[in-house]
């Protein structure tokens, strides 16, 4: 713990810029760093020297201003200088000198105020020191050769040469290789980010080959999976997005997937890492236009720009001010491509001189003008005008056949429709009263704007007539029975009133009223009722004896019209216009089914012949812009070392040709960064720590590399391979170096507690991303499906971000949302990246927020990771998933099954002390469950106790770290 | 019943920790409760904690709770009076006025329909609607001359609550345990407290660490149960069996270290568990305010419809700090305080939910002594303008948004006591004397927590960054008691 302690304060120490160690105090080198950092804006910079008092070099702080000579050389008392910044009245406000930096002043100018080399005769606000210039990171990358060494290890990789010369410096010595069961799971988290296989040990544990260890680096790299794993730490860098940001709204962001499956391909393809950058910075530059019917390579080179489609852009979102949002959108581009490719912090030249490296403001706004034509803040491009479609001639052809026959049966059905219309209107007008029915129908007929007023007045009155529509069938059709019914009612209705009419008509009919009185009553007798007499009476009277049936003798018209409503009755029951409309509509989505989806990539184009003027802005205000044009070019300070032009237009490209020069410059074998960068990301990746640890700080602010002869070897290396990325893996995964075994000692952490030499590897946690993969893998569910759409994540019930598609209500809280099937168990890379909604276990694991993009992750070890493990749906569910693939596939016997899931989930042999443990808890936990919880059922409490045993090894330190 | 339980095994499972081989992981605990560096600027030091630290200088305050009303409370009808209004009530608004909307724009000046009266020994100023300020108006000090200058809600809350009015930066509470740590290793060191009714504008951007690591990132305390996530055991976990389940974890961690002699982050992970599994009982106890006494219920509001919901969340606010939180930030839902129009009907009410359980709140500390090292803090993003917006008719005046004078009341902590701070102009538009920024404040805030804003720093996108960011905030003496 104490040395814990003590280690931040010595990182804190390495912060300051330099640490006074030579008795020489020289301007250039040890007083101008803190002047730069704290005066120089106000007394040198952008034109500015207040009191007349410029600090930017010696001389000119001897000359003074206002005040006189800021400096007596040789007398720190009477400079006054020495005296305003000791006094806390300058810098102004609250900032201060630390003692130790105004030590070094006083130093400075009791020993005579010395420079380290003559100063120039004048200055510009570019100008740097020959000593900035000399700087590490600056110079060529030169390739020492191998130190030749004796040693009893067998040392097959040139980089271990140079690790032991280093570590013999300081009195230390490899370890032991670890064991192959170590190096196994090692190899295979690092290169894959997935657990081995129990086969994959067994095989390799009984592989005795000599060179079984290199086979499978080989295997391994080989494996589609390297990519999933290598292409996520680009994607950090890159600051890669499935939404926008920006706003509250975080909208998402279409098609940006087809730039993470470019990144994989990318990888498993070994695509050397200059045809990547230039891919990535200029890929449209290498595209012939228009950009249709694109090729592969033109596809990948288009699909590739999104590198620069990366950052937070607002500038699609209402209420957002669009010219603060593009200047942003440029800014953090421009902040992705220097801190991933340079690997310098060159955003704070935005508004003003790098306060600790050469950077000047005027260098970040000629970057700014590579990007120009492109990310023109005048002229720009919205993020639905960046879309590209990778639509053909030939699907262009085919969606118009197949649009085609999708329009003749939408005709086909509207016919069947029109039928169904007017069959409806037919059983709406039977059930009007007679006089009304052909007004009603004719108002219906009419043209809605042709319609008379009374004609308006009538449908209104008959609304169930006015809304007969294509659109309102299906309620109709829902209505069939209940309509049938209505119109039966009315038939029968008439029906009786017909009869009765028929009987009346003839009692009416008859002139003997005694006659007439005593059929009437005789016919208030109920038909059963009535006597022999009395129905031979009857009988005499035919009419009177009318029914349904006989009616048509009496009354042929009203009985036909009976009859038609009894038949339209029984069509309308009998007809479900809904289901055959439904139908036809399946087949007309079936045959658009049919056309060939249209994709779009999200790429960085430039308009032909479009050279905007780049402006430096003052104190970075697009509203201030200065009034000389900035050219665009390579940062002075690497101009001065390599020669490079970047032209204002190509004449021989359609395009500027901006970026495809500086792509070139970045790649060409004589760029002091590119190479180092990159080499000194792969080795962090393998160790957990790196020559120059701070990954996206190669500059004054950022460490001095650990391994520099090292790093410019492998540098080297990397550049004369043809950029070969596999290469320096292999060159890398082969030494003696990664092969030691992790263990720490009381020698060594006295050393070299943090392995800045190497002497042994390292113990690393999972990252967020592989915790999750490995939890899945193990639990035997991994979708392996590579590529395509995110899987989406939304807000669940209770807010946390899940898995899941979005359903809201109309409220917009979210409702339950919709099954993702096996999608679910797709490997994280494959997770929508929501800027605002983090998976909610990647999240407690770290996973780094991208605004814009992420150099160097972080990692904590914090409570909430333990009750995620404890308590979380999350890993109860793959607990269970994974208990019930043991039992399946575990074998019999309680102890091939513990031996089966410790295997699986740690990738090594269980040993017996933990086998014992394992029991002893599912005894004792089935026990427990048995006890606590009454009338449980034997089975289920083994099962319970089997899934918190896979809980417990998921939740232990064994699984969530790497030796 | 189940508290009794809960403790019962925890005891147990405890006991039993102790009785293991290598108590060597409480004992890392403990350890770490010593006082660490100040914080100070680093590179590439990947780790963090949340121990306590020591404070650039002997700090007031220990905690903060932190009452947003999010919107926009209307100064001129709550707590800075202006009588001219009423006097020109209807009339023309003499000077120039910042609107926000201006589509419903007047420029004829509404009076407050409020009466204002002295209270206390101190004699401050305090509108009817807030009987229960006026009550505690001796231990507060009420601020008149708030300006953040960016009459946006977004912006101006990201001004408040982060420092800048741009997103994406930590919030004032990550700041805070960035700085100071936890005193608890029990519960989360920084809280919010959200609304039922859902998340003020910003939403969790309110609480994020923006750039500092997640560690420091508010833990929302649900306004609902479970009112924090993964805190109970999954249902299956009966009996002791969750103990079994963390003794048999310990037993693999265990071996597993004793094979990797030294590796200290192994033995705090080991620790978290045992954190974790007294959160388990600890947040939940500390969020349980059954315990309280019914005079306690009552002070705050509790069981009342009005106030029943607000008043828990001041209780469990109160809870939290004696336990060690260090910051905790309560919510009113979206734009609770936005009025627009009806300011008659919507005001009173916005002010009966809040008013009288966070005087309890400042009450309650106080009786139990715990007000001086504890910063309490009313106020929102904004205030409103002078003038009518809505002219439709007296009952739907309402008033736009101004964040050029605006008032908020501050308790404890070191803060004065009894007493107002600056002046807005006889309208109340704009703060005219001793002027308080956003970024004032916060400097006058870290400095009662013995920090200073220059120094507590933290290193992104290769600069040192700091919570006022350059701004030019000043330690405002007046402030301090």
């Amino acid at each position: 713990m104490r040395q814990s302690f003590l280690l931040s304060v010595s990182f804190s120490l390495l912060s300051l810029p330099l640490v006074i160690t030579a008795d020489d105090v020289l301007y250039e080198q040890d007083v101008r760093p803190i002047l730069k950092a704290h005066c120089f804006l106000c007394h040198g910079e952008e034109g500015v020297t207040e009191a007349n008092l410029d600090l930017r070099l010696a001389r000119f702080i001897s000359q003074g201003g206002d005040s006189g000579p800021a400096i007596v050389a040789g007398k720190s008392a009477e400079s006054i200088l020495l005296d305003r910044i000791e006094s806390g009245e300058m810098p102004p406000e609250d900032k201060t000198l630390s003692p130790r930096e105004i030590e070094t002043i006083r130093r400075w100018i009791e020993q005579g105020a010395r420079t380290a080399s003559p100063e120039p005769e004048s200055i510009s606000d570019q100008y740097f020191t020959s000593q900035e210039s000399q700087f590490w990171a600056f110079q060529p990358i030169v390739k020492h050769a191998v130190p030749i060494l004796r040693t009893e290890r067998e040392l097959f990789s040139p980089v271990d040469y140079f690790i032991l010369a280093q570590l013999r410096s300081k009195q230390l010595e490899f370890t032991d290789k670890a064991p192959r069961e170590t190096l196994i799971r090692r190899l295979y988290f690092d290169l894959l980010g997935l657990p081995p296989s129990a086969d994959a040990v067994e095989k390799f544990l009984s592989d005795d080959r000599p060179d079984a260890y290199e086979q499978l680096v080989d295997r391994l790299l080989a494996s589609p999976q390297y990519g999933e794993r290598w292409g996520r730490h680009w994607l950090d860098v890159a600051g890669y997005a499935d939404s926008e940001g920006y706003t509250d709204a975080d909208t998402e962001r279409e098609w940006a997937y087809a730039y993470r499956d470019y990144v994989i391909r990318a990888f498993n393809q070994n695509m050397p890492y200059d045809q990547f950058v230039t891919d990535q910075l200029a890929g449209d530059e290498l595209t012939s236009r228009p950009y249709k019917d694109l090729s592969a390579d033109a596809r990948r080179q288009l699909t590739a720009t999104g590198f620069l489609r990366m950052a937070p852009d607002g500038t699609g979102s209402g209420g957002v001010d669009q010219m603060v949002a593009r200047n942003e959108a440029i800014a953090d581009s421009i902040d992705v491509m220097t801190s991933s490719l340079l690997g310098m912090t060159v955003g704070c030249a935005r508004c003003h001189n790098h306060r600790y490296d050469p950077v000047s403001q005027e260098d970040y706004y000629r970057l700014r003008a590579i990007l120009a034509p492109a990310l023109d803040w005048q002229a720009w491009q919205s993020p639905s005008q960046r879309r590209i479609s990778l639509y053909t001639q030939q699907d262009q052809q085919q969606r118009s056949t197949i649009e085609a026959r999708a329009q003749e049966a939408t005709a086909a059905r509207q016919k069947i429709i029109d039928q169904h219309i007017d069959r409806t209107l037919y059983e709406e007008l039977i059930k009007a009263p007679d006089e009304l029915k052909e007004p009603l129908r004719v108002a219906y007929k009419t043209a809605a704007a042709d319609r008379t007023d009374d004609q308006k007045a009538l449908l209104k009155e008959h609304p169930y007539i006015q809304n007969i529509s294509s659109g309102s069938l299906y309620l109709y059709s829902r209505q069939r029975n209940r309509r049938a019914m209505d119109i039966e009612a009315i038939a029968d209705q008439r029906e009786s009133d017909a009869i009765a009419a028929v009987k009346s008509d003839y009692l009416g009919s008859l002139e003997d009223e005694s006659l007439r009185e005593s059929l009437v009553a005789l016919l208030a007798v109920a038909e059963e009722d009535r006597s022999d007499q009395q129905k031979a009476m009857l009988s005499e009277h035919e009419a009177l004896l009318v029914s349904a049936d006989t009616l048509t003798r009496y009354n042929a018209d009203e009985a036909a019209r009976i009859a038609e409503y009894r038949k339209a009755a029984q069509i309308c029951r009998s007809t479900d216009a809904r289901k055959e409309m439904e139908e036809l509509q399946k087949g007309i989505d079936e045959i658009r089914a049919e056309i060939p989806r249209e994709y779009f990539i999200r790429a960085l184009t430039e308009p032909e012949n479009h050279q905007p003027v780049t402006y430096l802005f003052k104190r970075g205000n697009h509203s201030s812009p200065a009034d000389k044009p900035t050219l665009p070019g390579e940062l002075e300070i690497l101009r001065s070392k390599v020669s490079v032009s970047i032209p204002e237009n190509n004449p021989d490209l359609p395009t500027s040709g901006r970026r495809l020069a500086y792509a070139k410059h970045l790649t060409s074998d004589r760029h002091p960064l590119t190479a180092r960068v990159m080499v000194n990301r792969i080795w962090y990746h393998h160790f957990g720590r790196t020559f120059v640890n701070t990954l996206g700080d190669f500059g004054q602010l950022g460490e001095r590399p650990s391994h520099p002869r090292l790093l410019d070897w492998l540098s080297r290396e990397f550049i004369e391979s043809g950029w070969d990325m596999k290469h320096i893996h292999r060159l890398i995964l082969t030494s003696y170096t990664y092969q030691q075994q992790s263990k720490r000692s009381s020698y060594l952490d006295e050393i070299d507690p943090d392995n800045r030499y190497y002497a042994r590897q390292s113990v690393r946690r999972l990252e967020s991303e592989v915790v999750r993969d490995a939890v899945i893998a193990v639990s035997g569910q991994a979708n392996n499906s590579m590529f395509g759409e995110a899987v989406p994540v939304m807000e669940d019930g209770v807010g946390q971000i899940v898995l899941g598609k979005e359903n809201l209500d109309g409220e917009r809280k979210p409702i339950k949302g919709e099954g993702l099937g096996t999608d679910e168990h797709r490997r994280s890379i494959y997770i929508q990246v929501r800027r605002s909604r983090p998976l909610a276990v990647l999240e407690t694991f770290d996973v780094p927020s991208v605004a814009p993009n992420c150099t160097q992750r972080s990692s904590s070890n914090v409570a909430p990771q333990a009750l995620l493990l404890m308590n979380s749906d999350f890993i109860v569910r793959y607990a269970e998933l994974f208990s019930e693939h043991i039992q399946q596939f575990g074998g019999e016997s309680v102890t091939d099954r513990i031996s089966y899931a410790w295997q699986r989930a740690n990738g090594q042999r269980i040993d017996e002390d933990t086998m014992v443990a394992l029991t002893e808890f599912l005894e004792n936990q089935q026990q427990e469950l048995l006890n606590s919880r009454e009338g449980m059922p034997a089975d289920e409490a083994e099962q319970v106790a089997w899934a918190m045993l896979c809980q417990a090894l998921f939740a232990s330190n064994q699984f969530i770290y790497v030796d | 019943m189940t508290m009794n339980q809960n403790q019962t095994s925890r005891r147990h499972f405890l006991s039993r920790l102790a009785m293991g081989s290598i108590p060597l992981s409480l004992a890392y605990l403990s350890q770490n409760r010593a006082s660490a560096e100040p914080v100070k600027p680093n590179i590439g030091l990947q780790s963090f904690d949340l121990t306590p630290k020591q404070t650039h200088h002997e700090p007031k305050a220990k905690a903060m709770i932190s009452m947003f009303m999010q919107g926009g409370p209307s100064q001129m009808d709550l707590m800075d009076p202006k009588p001219m209004l009423n006097k020109m009530h209807l009339q023309k608004f003499p000077g120039k006025i910042k609107y926000d909307n201006a589509a419903e724009a007047s420029s004829r000046i509404m009076g407050s329909p409020y009466k204002f009266a002295k209270h206390g020994e101190c004699g401050t100023e305090i509108s009817e609607l807030l009987p229960g300020l006026a009550g505690i108006v001796d231990d507060v000090l009420v601020i008149r001359s708030m300006h953040t200058g960016v009459n946006n809600h977004g912006q101006s809350i990201h001004a408040m609550n982060s420092g800048r009015t741009q997103k994406g930066r930590p919030s004032l509470g990550s700041w805070l345990t960035y700085g100071l740590g936890a005193e608890t290793d029990e519960l989360p060191a920084f809280v919010s407290l959200t609304d039922p009714q859902g998340l003020p504008v910003e939403g969790v951007l309110n609480w994020s660490n923006g750039w500092l690591p997640s560690l420091f990132q508010g833990t929302v305390v649900r306004p609902v149960e479970p009112r924090i996530l993964n805190l109970n055991a999954p249902q299956q976990f009966t009996g002791d069996s969750q103990e079994n389940f963390l003794n048999l974890i310990r037993r693999l961690n265990e071996k597993h270290r004793a094979q990797r002699n030294r590796e200290l982050e192994l033995s705090a992970r080991i620790a978290n568990y045992e954190l974790a599994y007294k959160m388990q009982a600890s947040a939940q106890e500390a969020l349980d305010i059954s315990q309280e006494t019914q005079a306690t219920h009552d002070m705050y509001g509790i069981g009342v419809k009005e106030t029943d919901e607000f008043g828990k969340r001041c209780l469990i606010a109160r809870r939290l700090v004696e336990r060690g939180v260090r910051v905790i930030q309560l919510f009113t839902k979206n734009q609770y305080w936005d009025h627009h129009g009806s300011l008659k009907s919507r005001l009173p009410a916005s002010c009966k939910k809040v008013d009288l359980p966070a005087a309890a709140l400042v009450k309650d500390l106080k009786q139990r002594g715990m007000l001086d090292s504890t910063v309490v803090h009313w106020g929102g993003e904004m205030g409103r303008l002078p003038v009518i917006q809505n002219d439709t008719g007296v009952e739907n005046f309402g008033r736009d948004h101004n964040t050029y004078g605006f008032s908020m009341w501050v308790a404890g902590g070191g803060f004065k006591a009894g007493a107002t701070y600056g002046v807005t102009d006889e309208f109340g538009h704009y703060a005219v004397e001793d002027v308080v920024n956003h970024f004032d404040y916060h400097r006058t805030l870290l400095h009662l927590f013995g920090l200073d804003a220059e120094s507590l720093t933290f290193k992104q996108n290769g600069r040192e960054q700091s919570l006022l960011d350059g701004q030019p905030g000043e330690i405002v003496e007046g402030l301090l008691a």
